[in-house]
């Protein structure tokens, strides 16, 4: 009876941890690209590149973003530099992973808009560390994960998971070999992620050094991506929101072609 | 005995397992713990002072397509650019005596450019653009070694850019007044359908993209239903072409320059123009429909005198763009009626162009582009050839656009070609755009011209340059 007991016992310490976050690694990803991220969202983005040196050029972007069913649209304004002020991006990213985004930007230098196609997300967002991939969703199906395991990052634990491309194409598509993801336990926001670029001997470093709960919904209103070789930092990206906004009534013809080009 | 058994084999299971997970991983426990050095713990707030100036905190308001998104903190924006451009020629021979030396430093040109941009009432906005320019070359070389056709057209410019007034008549309605740029067609390299807007060719190759086309005065109006958008213009200002002047190493002309005739500006003299575009994902469609004055004048000889005119010809076209991947595929079409030639007096010719495009956006921060353009005039003379024009008109445009260090340096490289590279000339240009510090960019590269049978490039073989803008925008 005493040697039962103490397998009782035993068990619930090894098993009652996993039961009480009995999710398996896809299953948490799964809450992370469930979560509610916001509709009718506006904000103002300061973009900070800054060198290895310390140098800092600032942007600053407008943006405004509707959920149409599964897919999410977003349109953003550059405000700042000023060469480059009034320059509009359009996306309509689909939910469906098969179909590429649409995406335009409009140039006012040339009055014009112009389609862009992109299925490959590892271009530069912006000139940033982040690239196109950073700022969309995953296919999940696309990636292995798996559990590492649970650690604390600022006073809150998390999960780390460890997401692999089961493809190339997906190496390919995101640039990234492998990724290591920090998920909150209490709201499934990945607060820090580790990205392994596949060319180059660069590691990428995510950071949401800031969290707000805003209108119900848990938004980064700061994030870093800092990429180092050999552990030396080459460049950093800071991305500051503010006015960040939900549930705001926002049209879905803002989503259009025609407030590109009229702008602001 | 059993549960023992039981217990270890359990402990060794839960161990085994956990042992299988870090052996399978491909993030070893080491190498995650190195890379975890990696984050800053140094987190600090950004410097941003002032930098939010131009949020504000007013978003809240209701938007749509037709009234302002947000709210800046004036209803006035100005805006502009500073511009110190100079050129080297490096290429050309010694001139003739009592021609012009056009050797060595070819401009040193200053240029303020303003906008001014209005929010006049909810949906309504203005814009108002001026250009002032000046050059010192001619002062520094010396005057009198320029003709005064040269020194009028391009010493000292000040101009009167993008004017208009743009608001919404009704939900699916926009109305846009004044002077502006319509932009036509899929292409970015060649214009087939791109026809409404002249271009400032007085030095092809070497004006900035944003001074290539010449705005016109027209009413524009907007209707939108769904995945169309309707469009009709009726175009005010008669308008063409600005060509190198006599005495410019870009003049293709006759030694005496023979008079243009510009059509009267009167309401029987309008120029008129229809577009339809549709926009779907992955792929668009454009129609359109202009009938405008030719901007490639023809002679006529009226009374014994000769000049250049501009007939009236009309034009029918259409484009489309294909998202395939990272390939964009273009092509536009345009049938145009009523061309008149020197050399083929008292006809009126068609003829119609066919482009194929595609870019490809595979490379990370890289843009390629093909295009390749066929212009075919029907009802083809041998008198033509004399004008150096041709049955079919090949063109070719091949442009390369990278971003490095972070989109701080944008390498372009273009190359047009007309016909073979053995027969129509061409140019090729390379260009540095480098962010030298926060608002002020320097622009450098070289143009190096090829020589041919077809007008400009009979003349402009030699005209190779480099060039270096210093560009501070405000």
């Amino acid at each position: 009876m005493k040697i039962m007991l103490s397998l009782f016992v035993i068990l619930m310490i090894v098993l009652l941890p996993i039961q009480a976050a009995d999710l398996t690694a896809r299953q948490i990803m799964e809450h992370v690209d469930d979560r509610d991220d916001g509709d009718n969202g506006v904000s103002d983005m300061v973009m900070t590149l800054i060198d290895k040196n310390g140098n800092k050029r600032a942007r600053k972007i407008r943006s405004y973003t509707k959920d149409k069913d599964e897919d999410k649209q977003r349109i953003m304004f550059f405000m700042m530099p000023a060469d480059v002020k009034d320059t509009g991006f359009l996306t309509y990213d689909y939910d469906e992973y098969s179909k590429d985004d649409d995406q335009w930007l409009y140039l006012p230098a040339l009055g014009k808009s112009k389609r862009i196609a992109s299925s490959d997300k590892s271009g530069s967002f912006m000139g940033s560390d982040f690239n196109y991939s950073d700022m969309t969703s995953k296919n999940l199906d696309a990636y292995d994960f798996k559990i590492l395991n649970e650690k604390a990052v600022r006073g809150a634990k998390t999960w780390v998971i460890e997401a692999i491309p089961k493809t190339k194409e997906e190496i390919g598509e995101t640039g990234y070999s492998k990724s290591v993801l920090f998920v909150r336990q209490d709201n499934y926001m990945v607060v820090r992620a580790v990205h392994w670029v596949d060319e180059g001997g660069r590691i990428k470093y995510m950071d949401s050094p800031k969290i707000e709960l805003i209108d119900g919904i848990w938004v980064a209103t700061k994030r870093t991506m800092t990429t180092k070789k050999n552990k030396k930092k080459l460049h950093k990206t800071e991305l500051n929101f503010y006015n960040v906004k939900f549930n705001q009534p926002i049209e879905q013809d803002v989503f259009s072609l025609r407030r590109l080009e009229k702008g602001l | 005995m059993w549960s023992r058994y039981l217990l270890i084999l359990l402990l060794f299971f839960v161990s085994g397992n956990f042992s299988y997970v870090s052996a399978e991983s491909n993030v070893s426990s080491n190498e995650l713990d190195s890379v975890m050095d990696g984050f800053d713990e140094d987190i600090v707030e950004q410097e941003v002072d002032g930098i939010l100036d131009d949020f504000g905190d007013d978003a809240e308001q209701a938007v749509d397509a037709d009234t302002k998104i947000a709210t800046a903190s004036s209803p006035w924006q100005l805006n502009g650019s500073l511009i110190l451009s100079s050129s080297y020629n490096y290429a050309h021979n010694s001139p003739a005596p009592g021609e012009t030396d056009h050797r060595g430093l070819s401009r040193l040109r200053g240029s303020l450019k303003l906008e001014l941009k209005a929010d006049i009432i909810d949906g309504w906005k203005g814009y108002l653009e001026t250009k002032l320019s000046h050059d010192l070359i001619y002062q520094i070389q010396g005057r009198s070694d320029y003709s005064h056709e040269q020194l009028d057209s391009q010493e000292s410019e000040a101009e009167l850019g993008e004017a208009w007034v743009q608001g919404n008549l009704a939900r699916s309605l926009d109305i846009k007044l004044g002077r502006q740029l319509v932009v036509w067609g899929k292409s970015d390299n060649l214009r087939v359908t791109d026809v409404l807007n002249p271009m400032d060719q007085r030095e092809s190759g070497l004006v900035d993209i944003e001074d290539l086309r010449l705005p016109l005065a027209m009413a524009r109006m907007d209707y939108y239903q769904g995945d169309w958008n309707l469009s009709g213009i009726a175009i005010q200002e008669i308008r063409f072409h600005k060509k190198a002047q006599l005495g410019s190493d870009f003049y293709t002309g006759s030694v005496t320059p023979i008079a243009e005739n510009t059509p009267s500006h009167s309401s029987s003299n309008l120029e008129y123009a229809m577009a339809l575009n549709g926009l779907f994902s992955g792929w668009d469609l454009s129609f359109y429909w202009a009938r405008l004055f030719d901007d490639q004048p023809h002679q006529e000889t009226k009374s014994s005198i000769t000049a250049f005119e501009h007939g009236r010809i009309a034009m029918l076209g259409a484009a489309m763009n294909i998202a395939l991947g990272n390939f964009l595929l273009k092509s536009e079409i345009a049938h145009f009626r009523g061309l008149e030639f020197t050399s083929t007096p008292n006809q009126k010719k068609r003829r119609t162009d066919l482009l194929l495009g595609v870019e490809y956006t595979g490379f990370d921060d890289t843009t390629w582009s093909l295009e390749v353009a066929d212009r075919h005039l029907h009802s083809y003379e041998s008198a033509l050839a004399t004008q150096s024009i041709k049955k079919d008109e090949w063109q070719t445009a091949l442009r390369y656009t990278g971003e490095f260090m972070h989109a701080r340096l944008k390498v372009t490289f273009l190359t047009l070609l007309f016909g073979t590279p053995d027969e129509g000339g061409g140019f090729a240009r390379l260009q540095g755009d480098y962010e030298w510090m926060e608002n002020i960019r320097l622009i450098g590269g070289v143009v190096a011209y090829h020589g041919g049978d077809k007008r400009p490039f009979t003349h402009i073989g030699d005209n190779d340059r480099l060039f270096l803008d210093v560009k501070y925008s405000f």
